[in-house]
């Protein structure tokens, strides 16, 4: 399994870069995830995204619809690229610390 | 000097890549895609990941099957195959598929008529592994060889021995996942030979007889379907909280004060999309629920378990499984006491649900099921629906047949009927109807994102997709026209987003695709705003 360098410590990824013990998920880890997915810095509003992607999945065990994340975070999915260029799915839902999604997505 | 041709004796050797692909030897593509430079690269694999996983065929790894460990672990995994081999040639334990599977080990005349109508071969400039025959007749050699009795010598005395070795089967499980199952190959066939059968029965062997399944089929897959509910992962409480979503979407899209009926006992229909639709395309069931609504049908959805997602994976790898989602599938529906089944706009889901699970469901289980294309036909044709195609008046568009629905099923004009009734600007694809080209996202492809083989997917398996969309809006290239791409199924619409992403073709030519319920929204004179966002998604 490939491994991925948080800086003092390792974590075990899949081969797209996605954490595979999600529940050992942290906000250090998450930016050390960010910084490889190219965003420069955490601000308030990327842990805005990030913490609504967590609380959901936490509940729901899977992402939400990016619409719903647009709407509940108000933020539009073109300044969600902006702020996580890979996008919503491969960019903020795996510094969130989520798994990769599956099936017809 | 040109290269030595591959032959089947070269699938069992050792050594590294049977062959190297070269996008210099691809089919061109017509403009603006007619450049080199602007190909989407193949990535190498690393050298980290040559050494875990196996990609001695052609570079790829679709399935990331790891080395094995030992010589041992080789053996057992030699045996395995070789007594799934034979269980594939036996009534008792492979009749969903014995009967097309022997005539075409038996009667192939090796006229190499499925060649010109694999798109796979044609496209990636006529490499000889990707031919239709060359897969199958490395099964027909080991058939008559290790299945038959007498085999071994006749085999020899033949010319056509061929040795089950390691490097056979590590190259022929990659090489059944070189196929989408679109099955040009067994309708160009004189003698009905189908040669994308013998891609399943391959995948079939591994799946059942070793446990080697891609994760995303498998494990993600059917088995997470079975247990959380879904292939996306999605379980009851997750799919409710989604239907409330789109529900607040529907009322302010449309002004109605809209409730999804869910679960209801002693609906005529019971309406099963592919969970994936509420996920990335959710404009799509919304539009299937304003145009039942309009049309006052008594329909349900269902909240139980697997009865949200009609995706049914084992279509593509491994009858166990595809029967026990299909049993779940009806089940739910006897439970509901609807009298059909409807399925969404979803290929696949058709294949398992209407046609292999005939051979499935027995006595009551056999609920009636219909193609979503068929039943919002009769709705249109109803006039139950106020419909005014000049809404749909500012985009050229074009229809995708989903192989599926259309090869296989036989449904053609019911969707060109409805798009008729509300696009004024329609053309044809050539070719189209059951001679179509497939997306290149079939058989699983369009959900399997491991290493290099999404760009192999979109490079080869999509190229004939692409330059088909490219040619019928050739003279309207430009990206001031609006064009749009229906594709009325989840899996094709999947392939061709990522098939456009990779070349940039909304930003570059203006070519935007969807569903085909979505269609009749935007033409429905009650709904006042535009359904149809002319963005990207």
């Amino acid at each position: 399994m490939p491994l991925f360098d948080c800086g003092s410590f390792n974590i075990e990824v899949d081969e797209d870069g996605f954490m595979q013990d999600t529940g050992a998920w942290n906000q250090e880890i998450a930016g050390a995830l960010a910084n490889a997915e190219g965003v420069a810095e955490m601000t308030e509003n990327h842990w805005k995204i990030v913490n609504y992607l967590r609380e959901y999945y936490l509940k729901f065990g899977i992402a939400p619809m990016v619409r719903k994340l647009c709407k509940e975070t108000g933020f539009s999915l073109k300044e969600i690229y902006t702020m996580f260029p890979s996008g919503p799915a491969k960019g903020a839902c795996k510094v969130a610390g989520l798994a990769k999604p599956t099936g017809c997505v | 000097m040109a290269a030595k041709r591959i032959t089947p004796d070269d699938i069992s050797r050792p050594g590294g890549q049977l062959v190297e692909l070269d996008p210099a030897q691809f089919r061109p593509l017509p403009s603006p895609y007619d450049k080199l430079e602007l190909e989407p690269k193949i990535r190498c694999l690393t050298r980290e990941q040559m050494d875990r996983f196996e990609c001695g065929l052609d570079g790829v790894s679709a399935v990331m099957l790891p080395r094995p460990e030992s010589e041992n672990d080789k053996r057992a995994m030699l045996e395995k195959f070789l007594a799934g081999l034979k269980r594939l040639f036996n009534g008792h334990d492979n009749w969903t598929f014995l009967q097309p599977l022997l005539l075409t080990m038996e009667y192939c005349s090796q006229c190499q008529t499925c060649s010109g109508a694999c798109r796979i071969f044609e496209e990636s400039g006529e490499i000889e592994i990707y031919r239709p025959g060359y897969r199958s007749g490395i099964l027909r050699r080991l058939y008559k060889k290790y299945v038959k009795s007498g085999g071994k010598i006749l085999s020899r005395l033949s010319g056509n021995d061929i040795d089950l070795t390691w490097n056979l089967l590590a190259r022929l499980l990659e090489l059944s996942y070189r196929c989408t199952i679109c099955r040009r190959c067994a309708q160009a066939c004189p003698i009905g030979v189908d040669n994308g059968l013998v891609t399943r029965e391959i995948r079939k062997i591994f799946s059942q007889e070793l446990g080697i399944a891609p994760k995303q089929l498998h494990e993600l897959g059917t088995v997470q379907h079975l247990r959380k509910g879904s292939s996306t992962g999605m379980t009851p409480p997750g799919f409710l909280d989604n239907i409330e979503f789109m529900e607040d979407e529907i009322r302010e899209k449309t002004g109605l004060d809209f409730k999804w009926p869910i679960d209801k006992a002693g609906a005529d229909i019971l309406l099963v999309h592919n969970a994936g639709e509420y996920l990335a395309w959710p404009e799509n069931p919304e539009a299937f629920a304003i145009i039942l609504e309009a049309a006052g049908i008594n329909y349900t959805l269902s909240s139980e378990l697997s009865g949200y997602d009609g995706v049914n994976y084992g279509v593509w790898y491994d009858d166990m499984q595809l029967a026990r989602v299909a049993v779940r599938h009806a089940g739910i529906a006897k439970k509901l006491g609807v009298k059909k089944i409807v399925i969404g706009e979803c290929g696949h889901s058709h294949k398992s649900l209407t046609v292999i699970a005939d051979r499935i469901l027995t006595g009551d289980l056999n609920v009636p099921r219909e193609s979503s294309l068929t039943f919002l036909n009769e709705i249109v044709k109803s006039g139950r629906l106020r419909l005014d195609p000049l809404r749909n008046a500012d985009m050229q568009v074009t229809l995708h047949d989903p192989c599926n629905m259309v090869r296989l099923m036989g449904i053609v004009k019911p969707q060109r009927e409805i798009i008729k009734a509300v696009c004024p600007n329609f053309r044809e694809m050539m070719p189209n109807g059951v001679e179509n080209f497939c997306c290149g996202g079939g058989g699983g492809f369009a959900i399997m994102p491991n290493l290099n083989f999404p760009d192999w997917r979109i490079s080869v398996a999509g190229r004939a997709k692409l330059r088909q969309v490219l040619d019928v809006f050739q003279d309207i290239i430009s990206s001031e026209h609006k064009k749009f791409l229906c594709a009325p199924c989840s899996n094709c619409k999947g392939q061709i987003r990522d098939l456009f992403s990779a070349y940039g073709v909304f930003e570059r030519c203006n070519i935007l695709y969807g569903g085909l319920a979505e269609l009749i929204v935007n033409a429905m004179t009650d709904i006042k705003n535009p359904f149809q966002q002319w963005e990207w998604r």
